[in-house]
Order: structure tokens, then sequence, then C-alpha cells
């Protein structure tokens, strides 16, 4: 993999009508501590908003904080939308509150890994680091 | 979106592309180089207008991004291709960044004339990035013709945007401009278009008239007007203010950014020249040997810029 120049740009997005941020926040802070340029769109956003912000950004990563159940619904949509796009060099990937029997679903459907309560920024920049797509 | 290649295949046909050809400008090198040139030719060969490019520079918390995402719904509404440049200031320590402007702006998905780029400082230290002039030729090639670009709001420090923008809007907020800073140097003296944002909350007429009467001191005084992003008050008759300058304002407007480009290319060097120098060791030797006698300032100056 080629080394990169430019720092990794995520775009932390929170779909859905769930209002819990905290986690979103103290991701997008700590990221942004990691090296990480964060994109930070607030809450209660549509899959089709968060898909055309990460086009107009050109992200290398979509992360979804998702605290609100409906997880198995609307992350497959933002993975779809990406490839549809044009975008499918986009790594995406979620945390919150999602059951372990739902991870293996996501997987399938294209979400790259799951972070649940507990995950430290330090793991979640290290792998966001060795998935990323190079440049 | 209108089609533009060249040569070297780079396009800006979708707003993808543009996404990506605002990156390749932003890691630099030869590519960022064929793309700009790809964007001239497309410039000089347009028969319609330029875009209209604003600056929006005011203090942290001003309203700038809020007041922006108004306008930009607006005239959106009105027939223009409205692009926004948000600025955020890149962390020294980590590199980093985050990027809000965005939370401010209403998202609208499937709206080609439509597009929202945040950019961070990165090495520049200033309230734009060394890229903001590029990325600028780059959404006016595009086809975009009203251009915002929200500065990181240094206050009085910063004014780069002056050079690229073809007229700049000062944002205030109901507690600013006091009559000593209206008359201090600086951004105020820069603007051509003051307005004082939240006329929700108390003050903000008063504001109005500190700005006013401050401003009064000197000539060529730029208008103050009230609006509130929020409640959207007074923000039909800033845009058409903004519209109103900007025809007599944007004559020139593609060599004044293409000027800006040079400009924050030299100080992009400038700058990289001067982190080698302090990494390698360079910096702290030729110090030293201006300490010493054996070398005068302006020697060691010459030394560092030839890298
Ligand atoms: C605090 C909290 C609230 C606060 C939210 C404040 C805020 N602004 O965020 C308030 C009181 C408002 C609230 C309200 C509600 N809540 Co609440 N809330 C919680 C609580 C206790 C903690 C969440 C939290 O902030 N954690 C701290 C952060 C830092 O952790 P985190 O979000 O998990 O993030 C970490 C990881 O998950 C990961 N991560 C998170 N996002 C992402 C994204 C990416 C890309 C990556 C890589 C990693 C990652 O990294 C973070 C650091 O480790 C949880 C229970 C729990 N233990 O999680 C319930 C919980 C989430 N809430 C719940 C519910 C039901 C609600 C309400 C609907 C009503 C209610 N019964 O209380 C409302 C709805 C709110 C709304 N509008 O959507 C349920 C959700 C159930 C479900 N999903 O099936 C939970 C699980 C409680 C429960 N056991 O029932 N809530
Ligand atoms: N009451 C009121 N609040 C406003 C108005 N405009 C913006 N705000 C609020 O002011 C805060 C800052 O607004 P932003 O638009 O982010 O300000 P900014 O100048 O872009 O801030 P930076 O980019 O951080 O410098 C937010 O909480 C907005 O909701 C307004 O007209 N009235
Ligand atoms: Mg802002």
């Amino acid at each position: 993999m080629a080394e990169r120049t430019a720092p990794i740009r995520v775009l932390i997005a929170k779909p859905g009508l769930d209002g819990h941020d905290r986690g979103a926040k103290v991701l997008a802070r700590g990221l942004r501590d990691e090296g990480f340029e964060v994109i930070y769109t607030g809450i209660r956003r549509t899959t089709e908003a968060i898909i055309a912000a990460a086009i107009e950004e050109d992200v290398d990563v979509v992360g979804c904080s998702i605290l609100s159940g409906a997880h198995a619904t609307l992350l497959p949509k933002v993975v779809a939308g990406l490839r549809d796009a044009g975008a499918a060099d986009v790594l995406v990937v979620a945390g919150g509150i999602i059951p372990e029997e739902d991870r293996a679903g996501l997987q399938a459907a294209g979400i790259a890994a799951i972070f649940g309560p507990g995950s430290t920024i330090a793991e979640i920049a290290t792998y966001l680091r060795a998935h990323v797509r190079s440049n | 979106m209108s089609e533009v290649t060249d040569q070297h295949g780079a396009a800006l046909r979708t707003t993808r592309e543009l996404a990506q050809a605002i990156s390749s400008v932003e890691r630099g090198g030869p590519a960022a180089d064929a793309l700009i040139q790809t964007a001239l030719t497309r410039l000089a060969s347009e028969r319609s207008q330029n875009a209209v490019v604003i600056g929006v520079t005011g203090a942290p918390g001003a309203g700038k991004s809020t007041l922006v995402g108004a306008l930009a719904e607006r005239a959106r509404a009105a027939g223009r291709r409205v692009a926004i440049l948000a600025v955020d200031p890149s962390s020294v320590q980590s590199g980093g960044a985050l990027l809000g402007d965005r939370v401010r702006v209403e998202e609208r998905p499937g709206d080609e004339g439509r597009f929202v780029r945040s950019i961070a400082t990165r090495g520049s230290g200033r309230s734009l990035s060394h890229t903001a002039a590029a990325a600028s030729l780059l959404v006016e090639a595009a086809g975009f013709d009203l251009v915002f670009i929200e500065t990181v709001g240094a206050g009085q420090a910063d004014l780069g945007i002056v050079r690229l923008a073809d007229l700049v809007l000062l944002v205030e907020g109901p507690e600013g401009g006091d009559e000593v800073q209206a008359m201090k140097a600086g951004l105020l003296e820069s603007a051509h278009l003051v307005v004082v944002n939240k006329s929700d909350r108390p003050g903000a007429d008063r504001a109005v008239e500190r700005l006013r009467s401050g401003l009064a001191l000197g000539h060529d005084a730029p208008e103050v007007l009230l609006a509130s992003a929020v409640d959207g008050s007074g923000v039909a008759e800033l845009l058409t203010a903004l519209e109103g300058l900007a025809v007599t304002r944007s004559g020139g407007g593609l060599q004044r950014r293409i000027a800006a480009h040079l400009a924050a290319a030299v100080e992009a060097r400038a700058a990289l020249r001067l982190r080698d120098a302090e990494s390698d060791g360079r910096l702290a030797a030729l110090a030293q040997s201006i300490a010493t006698g054996e070398r005068p300032l302006s020697g060691a100056v010459d030394e560092l810029l030839k890298g």
C-alpha cells in the first residue's frame, strides 16, 4: 500500500431518529487528536444526506453511530448508496448499541467493523489506519 | 454538471469528480497543477459570467455557517448554483481537525446545484488553507456561480480572504463591535459589508449603532445590516445587498483567484522550507551563524528559501 501523505478524512454520521450523540462526539474529538480530519454532520440525518455528504467531502471512511436499534435497516442502505454513487472504496464502520446477534448480518451487508461500548479511540484509530484506502 | 476534460483526462463532470479534484489539489504535486490548468482552460473558454466569490469572516460562533446556509438556500431557490467552502482549523499538535460547519447547513441530497465542502487549514496556520483559492477555481469551473468561502474567523488577524474573494462579508454577533474595535485596522476595514447576526437576541440593534458610528469615522464605510440566520429575518435583504455589491466588484475575479492561488502556493512552499529546516537542524545552524556574525540575516533567509 502506498504511504498516505494526506490526513485520513472521516465522516461521523448519526443516521435516523437517534438523539444519542455523546459517543459520536467523543469519537469525533478523539479521532481529531489522532490526526484524522473528522467531518461531523450532526444528529438525525437521512441515509441519503449521509451518502451525499460523504461524496462531497470525498471521505475515506463513513462512521455511523447508532444507538436507536434501527441499525439493521439503516446501515446497509449507507453501504448500498455509496456503492451506487461509485464510492465502493469508502470504508464503512459503525458503533453504538448493536447486539451481537445482528453483527454477522451487517458485516455481510458490507459494514467493515463494529465498535461497541467500551471501545477505545486508539483501537478504532488503529483499525481505520490499517483498513482505509491508500490515498 | 457541465463537462470539463483536458488532455490529461482530468474531469470535473460529476460531484464526485469535483470532490476528488479538491482532494487532489490538497495533496498537491503535478496532478494538482494539471487540474487547475483544466479548470482555467474551461473558465477561459466559458462565455457566461464568472462566479461571484463571497468571503465570510467574523469571530468564532458569530453565526457564519448558519448564515451562509440560509443565504445559500435563498440563492439556490432563485436559481443560482451555490457552493460553500467552509474552512476550520487543523490541530497543530495532531494535524487532525474537527470540521463542524456542515452541521449548520441544510443537507440537500440529490440537488446537483449545491455543493458543500469542509476544508482543514492543514499547514497554513491561518484562517484559510493554502488550497482555498485552488478549491474555489475548481468549483467555479464545475459551473457553480455563487461561491461562499467561510474562514476560520481569526478576527482581526487574517487578510487572506481579501485577496481571494470578490467581496468580504463580516459577521458580528450582538455583543460585537465596540467603537474602538471598529476604529482599529484589520478585517473591519477590509469588509465590504458588515452584518450583525442574531437579531433575535437582545442587543443586536445597539451593536449595529456602535459599528455604524465607529465606521463612520473613516471613509468608504461599509454598510451595516441586521439579520437573524435562525428566524430568517434580514436574510433576503442581505443577499440582495451582496448581489448588488457583486455587480460592481466581481470584474477581474478570475485573475484575482489565480493571483491568490499563486500567492498561497508561495506561502505554502516557504512554510514547507521552514518546517524542513526546523526539523533537520538547518534553522538552528543558520541562527548560530548569525549569532557569530558569520552570516547576515538576509543571507540566511535566502539560504532557507532555496530549500
Ligand atoms: C446517555 C444515554 C441517553 C442520554 C443521551 C445523551 C446524549 N446527548 O447522548 C439521554 C438521557 C438523552 C437518552 C435518551 C434516550 N435513550 Co438513552 N441511553 C444513554 C446511555 C445510558 C449511555 C449512552 C452513552 O452516551 N454512552 C457513552 C458513549 C461514549 O458511548 P457509546 O455511544 O456507546 O459510544 C462508544 C462506542 O459505542 C463506540 N461508538 C459509538 N459510535 C460509534 C461510531 C463509530 C463509527 C465507531 C467506530 C465507534 C462508535 O465508541 C464510543 C466510545 O467507546 C445508554 C445505555 C448504554 N449503556 O449505552 C442508553 C440507551 C442507548 N438509551 C436507550 C433509550 C431507549 C433511550 C430513549 C429512547 C428513552 C429512554 N428509554 O431513555 C431516549 C431517546 C433519545 C433520543 N432522542 O434518541 C436504550 C437504547 C435501546 C436500544 N437501542 O435497543 C439504551 C441502550 C438504554 C437501554 N439499555 O435501554 N439516553
Ligand atoms: N439566536 C441565534 N443563534 C444563532 C444565529 N445564527 C447562529 N446561531 C447559533 O450560534 C451558534 C454558532 O453558529 P455557527 O453558524 O456555527 O457560527 P460560526 O461563526 O460558523 O462558528 P465557527 O465556524 O465555529 O467560527 C450556533 O449555536 C447557532 O445555532 C441567529 O441568528 N440567532
Ligand atoms: Mg462555522
